[in-house]
């Protein structure tokens, strides 16, 4: 149904994107700091955490329609996006100064402060958690979109953001050596080509459930998944190229394929969010809602662009 | 306090989309947005036996607004009497509220940057008046007043046994309810 | 939301006036401030809307101001239809018009000047009144299509039409050919309540309307064959036994020839001719003769199906009597001519038209019954009963589409000048290309206006017209019935525009016929016409403000005291009149105009059946398609189609398709609708798009896109397709074919 659209657009998908990759990695470095020890990741890794989020934010604030305005987003307190508001913005500043900690610079007079590094690492733990799953939750809860409605998702972008956090420290780490040891970035691997391989299984099962054992607007929606518009993005950049092809590629252990797997892991994670975004346009239509709509202009016509005059 | 409720009858409805119109115009919304599409459903059945009825839509004014729990920055009111409306200076345009609604009340003006939508005409209401739809409306097919004054029309309306809700099962509560046609 | 208007501020006076969009005229308050329009709604008080107002109503401001409107005189500079105009003053162009006609008329006769009308609705007996006098009777409207022919057939048999439903107290309404749900919405307000108290309502219709989506019996029947249900219906009420016997009896003449004539018009007859079955038709029959008093509400669709329309109008209005559903109570009125004010037959002055230019009247040897030949007797009888004549300037007019031809041709002789006033020819008037090729050669033409529209492109002068809340308002039938509501204009005028009476008025003085024209200002004469009534009042404001309506008290079975206006004095079931006319006395069966009965070879080329002009919201007739916010509720014509039908010719829901006739094709989108029989069509009426180049194609133009979508491309204007009785044309039961436009032919309509 072509109507003009109203609703969120690519610009909140790609602030998904990278928002759940950086809180991905904030947990990710965060966990293998308290539990295995300090300088086990990239520098770069963990100033593209924060970094991300930022970039993400700035998506965020660019879809808005003013803007300017977009600091009012952090006024009611009973919003999800509004609590994920601040949630990020703590999240961003535990994770630079997080991050600041692996600075080698005499600047950094904090950098010895075991305890703090120690206590920003969880913050960012936390923090990040809810980065990387509250925009899931936020569209888990739209009882009026039904490809988006119920637990499942939360899930989804869950795992999306951790297999892209730590693809991105995988990368990070092909750049910028950890300071203390390789050793952990060189299990991610692993780890990614495990999530990957969760991510396939999850996502068919969501889409079959949603098909098959729902209702009937959820199954329509499904549909443009499976044989719809949203079916060749689906099936060949997100399954093909974004999850199995950088699940074999990860794991075959040379800097090339490893590499690319990676930013191919990370294509996934961008591609999912467009796609889902999409199908957020499917709405629980009302008897003759279709219809109406599809019938309204676009906008483009003649009729809409003139400035009448009587010459 | 009162409690505002509309009531749609869709026996009397004809389609003649009179209420879009007024709305429209008296609102002076910008041409591509409309607060309250009529629908029509059908004709199904198969030639000559058919059936065909109109659904008039708005906003629903939700007593569990799903609309104004998902803004960030408070601009989506529910007031108590029931209206929900958007205090424009404060909207962002985020679209969290137009996602949020499963009735697609809620538009995005394309110059202004925010979100609009229906309100009751809540300036009429507020001098007695009734929201332009239901003034205009030939066939006296919307009701509009006070659930609170069981006097009043929407409250027999609502209280009859045909009154329904749409999309009740969302557990969003709407405050606008619809007559159909027993068949 | 912006501009609050505050309607309690100081300097706000409430006008009494009227939406004027279409017929039904509903009562609009509107709030005046310094001579401007702040606001405007419906009047609670008015009672046929209480206050509600449709699409069209709301829009009143923004006609009211529309950057596209006629705001001064404009003459014609470049050549005719390259749209090259120069601004003028009014008496300069009245004085120019008046010298042009004046020679117009030494050279050719008076009767080289035409006018033609569009709905009516505006002052057209003073269009007539300045015709009588400047001594032409080819003036015309689109009154062939709407009502006139059957009005005239109807008075023909007893004597007036009774076109005043008492529905109060009505237990039944046939509501033929007509959907006020799309078009009438005080009526279909009126209907729907009393169909919850216990109304049957059928609607005759081949399309699956928003009426007929409520009605209790629908017939979808095949268009253009009402002759045969009515004659079917006949039959089951004269051989069932269920008409109103004594009423027969005293009343009507001729029963055993018209039963004697209907008794092959079986309902198995029928059936096949209007694709309905037996039992259909039988259950249409009985529902409306056994539960009375019952009404028959005429629509203009039968007015428009061509070849058997008299003959369909003979056979319903005798549906009327055999039941006895005339003049009583909750029954059709004939209220005949107002005895109170004056009509506008009164004010038309037709006296002043000489016997020897009456006779000239173009189409008048053709088509008899609403030309002079058929006027003049008719209004011999009704004035002897009723003291009064219906009004002229609908009921006798000139056939346009020969009035077309002759001025394109010359025969029967020369037509050099067209006076047209509210009206849009190339969207409204049958056979397009007839209209096309007469308005691109008249000599010399004037389109009174509040736009300038395709038809207008081609005028000499465009004089700028007063609308809606610009002028005061009448609504009494023209005369035809005895009510009557009024209504104030809310302003005067703005920029140059003036009512349609002053033009006719300023052009009839600037040619000499002062003294005839006593009245000023409409105001004015509308006082006059009221006066005799006898209210109170100094002024028809005042009588506005004070009174506003005038509903004389009823009297039913006027018919007990006066007889009935025929020459019998009865109703004449088998009619005198027609014979006299020269037309059959009872309805013969003629088929639908194009069929595939009479036409095999026709039909194979064009293979579905063609039903058009069925009107649609938020528009009226070719009326707001650039009011941006009513074209954005519907923007694009739509054609409805049976799925299966499409199927067939691979056609999806929204493709472009063309429609093509006889005559030619155009093109709408598709609206796969089970509602249409698989083998009818329905294509909505009088698309075009006021945001395309006005100019004529040699011009680089396109005429406002009126070739691109409009009905009338496939129409019939051809005299052998017209009802011989009236000579109304063919919109409706025509034979065509639909098939997809190719990608070559996708000139995008956007």
């Amino acid at each position: 149904m072509k109507t003009k659209h109203q609703g969120w657009g690519w610009m909140l998908a790609v602030d998904f994107f990278f928002a759940g990759m950086g809180g991905g990695m904030l947990v990710i470095a965060g966990i293998i700091e308290l539990f295995i020890g300090g300088g086990n990741t990239s520098l770069l890794g963990n100033i593209l955490g924060p970094l991300f989020m930022c970039v993400g934010c700035g998506f965020l604030v660019l879809e808005l329609g003013r803007p300017l305005q977009a600091w009012r987003v952090f006024m009611n307190p009973k919003a999800i996006l509004t609590i994920g508001a601040w949630i990020m913005s703590i999240a961003i500043v535990s994770g630079f100064i997080y991050a600041s900690f692996g600075i080698a610079s005499d600047a950094i007079f904090w950098k010895d402060w075991t305890f703090f590094r120690q206590f920003f690492a969880l913050v960012n733990i936390v923090t990040g958690l809810v980065v990387a799953t509250y925009p899931g939750v936020l569209l888990g809860r739209h009882k009026g979109r039904p490809f988006w409605v119920g637990p499942g998702i939360m899930a989804l972008f869950l795992l999306s953001s951790m297999v892209t956090g730590a693809a991105a420290h995988l990368f990070s780490g092909f750049l910028v050596s950890a300071p203390v040891s390789q050793e952990v970035l060189n299990n991610l691997p692993g780890l990614v080509a495990a999530m990957l391989f969760l991510q396939v299984v999850l996502w068919c099962g969501y889409i079959w459930i949603k098909l098959t054992g729902t209702t009937e607007a959820e199954a329509a929606s499904a549909k443009r998944w499976l044989n719809g518009d949203l079916a060749d993005g689906f099936k060949f950049l997100f399954l093909l190229m974004g999850t199995v092809l950088p699940l074999v590629m990860v794991l075959i252990p040379t800097i090339l394929t490893q590499g690319i797997g990676s930013l191919l892991v990370l294509l996934g994670g961008v591609s999912m969010r467009m796609l889902v975004v999409r199908s957020g346009e499917d709405r629980t239509w009302l008897p003759g809602e279709q219809k109406y709509r599809a019938r309204l202009p676009l906008g483009c016509e003649d009729f809409m662009k003139k400035v009448w005059d009587n010459k | 306090m009162a409690r505002y409720a509309m009531v749609m009858d869709t026996r009397r409805c004809i389609g003649c989309h009179s209420c879009t119109a007024a709305c429209k115009v008296n609102n002076e919304l910008p041409t591509d947005i409309i607060y309250n599409p009529v629908t029509t459903v059908g004709p199904t059945g198969v030639f000559p036996d058919l059936h065909m009825s109109n659904l008039p839509l708005i906003c629903m004014h939700c007593e569990n607004t799903p609309c104004v729990d998902a803004c960030p920055t408070g601009a989506s009111i529910r007031r108590d009497d029931g209206i929900v409306y958007v205090d424009d200076p404060k909207c962002v345009g985020c679209l969290s509220c137009v996602m949020a609604c499963p009735y697609g009340a809620r538009v995005k003006n394309h110059d202004t940057g925010a979100v609009q939508k229906c309100d009751f005409c809540k300036d009429r209401v507020a001098e007695g008046k009734l929201p332009h739809c239901v003034k205009t409306c030939h066939q006296k097919a919307r009701v509009f007043g006070d659930l609170d004054d069981e006097t009043s029309e929407v409250f027999k309306l609502v209280n009859s046994s045909n009154a329904t809700r749409l999309l009740g099962e969302l557990n969003t509560e709407p405050f606008v309810f619809y007559i159909f046609e027993k068949r | 939301m912006s501009k609050k208007v505050d309607l309690n501020q100081p300097g706000i006076e409430v006008k009494k006036s009227a939406c004027y969009f279409c017929h039904q005229n509903c009562g609009v308050l509107a709030h005046v401030k310094d001579g401007k329009v702040l606001a405007i709604e419906g009047d609670p008080d008015f009672p046929t809307n209480q206050g509600g107002l449709c699409c069209r109503g709301n829009v009143a401001l923004q006609h009211l101001d529309h950057p596209e409107r006629v705001n001064y005189p404009l003459k014609r500079v470049g050549k005719r239809g390259a749209g090259e105009w120069q601004q003028i003053p009014w008496q300069q162009a009245i004085d120019e018009i008046a010298a042009k006609l004046s020679s117009i008329r030494s050279q050719y006769g008076a009767e080289a000047v035409a006018t033609a009308g569009g709905t009516q609705r505006t002052d057209d007996w003073a269009r007539r009144r300045f015709m009588n006098l400047f001594g032409s009777p080819n003036g015309f409207h689109n009154a062939h299509l709407c009502w006139i022919p059957t009005f005239m057939v109807e008075t023909a048999i007893y004597g007036w039409c009774p076109f005043d439903l008492d529905l109060g107290s009505s237990r039944c309404i046939v509501l033929w050919g007509q959907n006020p749900g799309a078009s009438g919405m005080p009526e279909a307000h009126h209907i729907s309540e009393l169909q919850e108290k216990g109304l049957k309502v059928i609607v005759i219709d081949p399309r699956f309307t928003e009426t007929a989506s409520k009605a209790d019996l629908w017939l979808p029947l095949r268009p253009g064959s009402d002759l045969a249900l009515a004659l079917a219906w006949i039959h089951v009420i004269i051989y069932e036994g269920l008409f109103d016997q004594e009423f027969v009896a005293e009343y009507c003449e001729g029963f055993g020839e018209l039963a004697d004539h209907v008794a092959e018009f079986s309902p198995e007859w029928a059936a096949p001719l209007t694709w309905l079955t037996p039992d259909q038709i039988r259950e249409g029959a009985m529902m409306y003769a056994l539960n009375k008093p019952g009404n028959i509400q005429w629509g203009t669709s039968v007015d428009q199906i061509g070849r058997p329309a008299g003959a369909t109008m003979h056979a319903r209005a005798i549906l009327r009597a055999l039941t006895g559903n005339l003049d009583c109570p909750g029954a059709d009125l004939l209220t005949g001519p107002s005895q109170d004010y004056l009509t506008d037959e009164e004010m038309e002055g037709n006296e002043f038209l000489p016997e020897a230019q009456r006779a000239k009247q173009i189409g008048s040897d053709k088509f008899k019954l609403v030309t002079w030949p058929g006027y003049s007797k008719i209004s011999e009888l009704t004035r002897k009963t009723w003291g009064k004549a219906p009004t002229a300037e609908w009921m006798c007019e000139a056939h346009p589409p020969s009035v077309f031809r002759a001025i394109a041709s010359g025969d029967p002789y020369p037509v050099k000048a067209l006076l047209m006033a509210a009206t849009n020819p190339l969207a409204s008037y049958g056979e397009t290309d007839v209209v096309l090729e007469a308005l691109r050669k008249v000599e010399f033409m004037v389109a009174c206006d509040y736009w300038i529209t395709p038809s207008a492109m081609f005028a000499d002068y465009i004089m700028p017209i007063a609308g809606a809340l610009e002028r005061p308002i009448i609504t009494n039938s023209y005369g035809c019935a005895d009510f009557m509501l009024a209504s104030q204009r809310a302003i005067q005028p703005m920029y140059e525009r003036r009512n349609d009476f002053n033009f006719w008025r300023d052009l009839g003085v600037a040619l000499g016929q002062e003294e005839n024209w006593p009245w000023k200002t409409v105001e004015e004469a509308y006082y006059s016409a009221i006066a005799p009534i006898g209210y109170d009042v100094e002024s028809f404001d005042e009588f506005v403000e004070r009174y506003r309506f005038h509903f004389p008290e009823r009297e039913y079975y006027k018919y007990k005291r006066q007889g009935f206006a025929t020459p019998s004095g009865k109703i004449e079931l088998y009619s005198t009149v027609l014979k006299d006319l020269g037309y059959p006395p009872l309805p013969e069966y003629v088929g639908p105009t194009e069929n595939e009965v009479d036409h095999p070879e026709l039909a194979e080329k064009f293979p579905l059946v063609l039903t058009t002009g069925g009107g649609f919201m938020p528009f009226h007739h070719s009326e707001h398609f650039q009011i941006k916010d009513l074209r954005f509720l519907r923007h694009a014509p739509y054609m409805d189609i049976n799925p299966r039908t499409a199927a067939e010719l691979s056609i999806k829901d929204g493709d472009w398709v063309w429609i093509e006739t006889a005559r030619g094709r155009m093109k709408q989108k598709a609206n796969l609708t089970e509602g249409i029989h698989p083998k009818v069509i329905y294509t909505q009426r009088c698309w075009w798009y006021p945001e395309k180049d006005k100019r004529d194609i040699e011009f680089g133009g396109e005429l406002g896109g009126a070739l691109i979508s409009n009905g009338n491309i496939l129409t019939s204007t051809a005299d052998k397709d017209c009802d011989p009785y009236s000579g109304a044309w063919a919109n409706r039961g025509l034979l065509c074919r639909v098939y997809k436009v190719s990608e070559a032919d996708q000139k995008e309509v956007k």
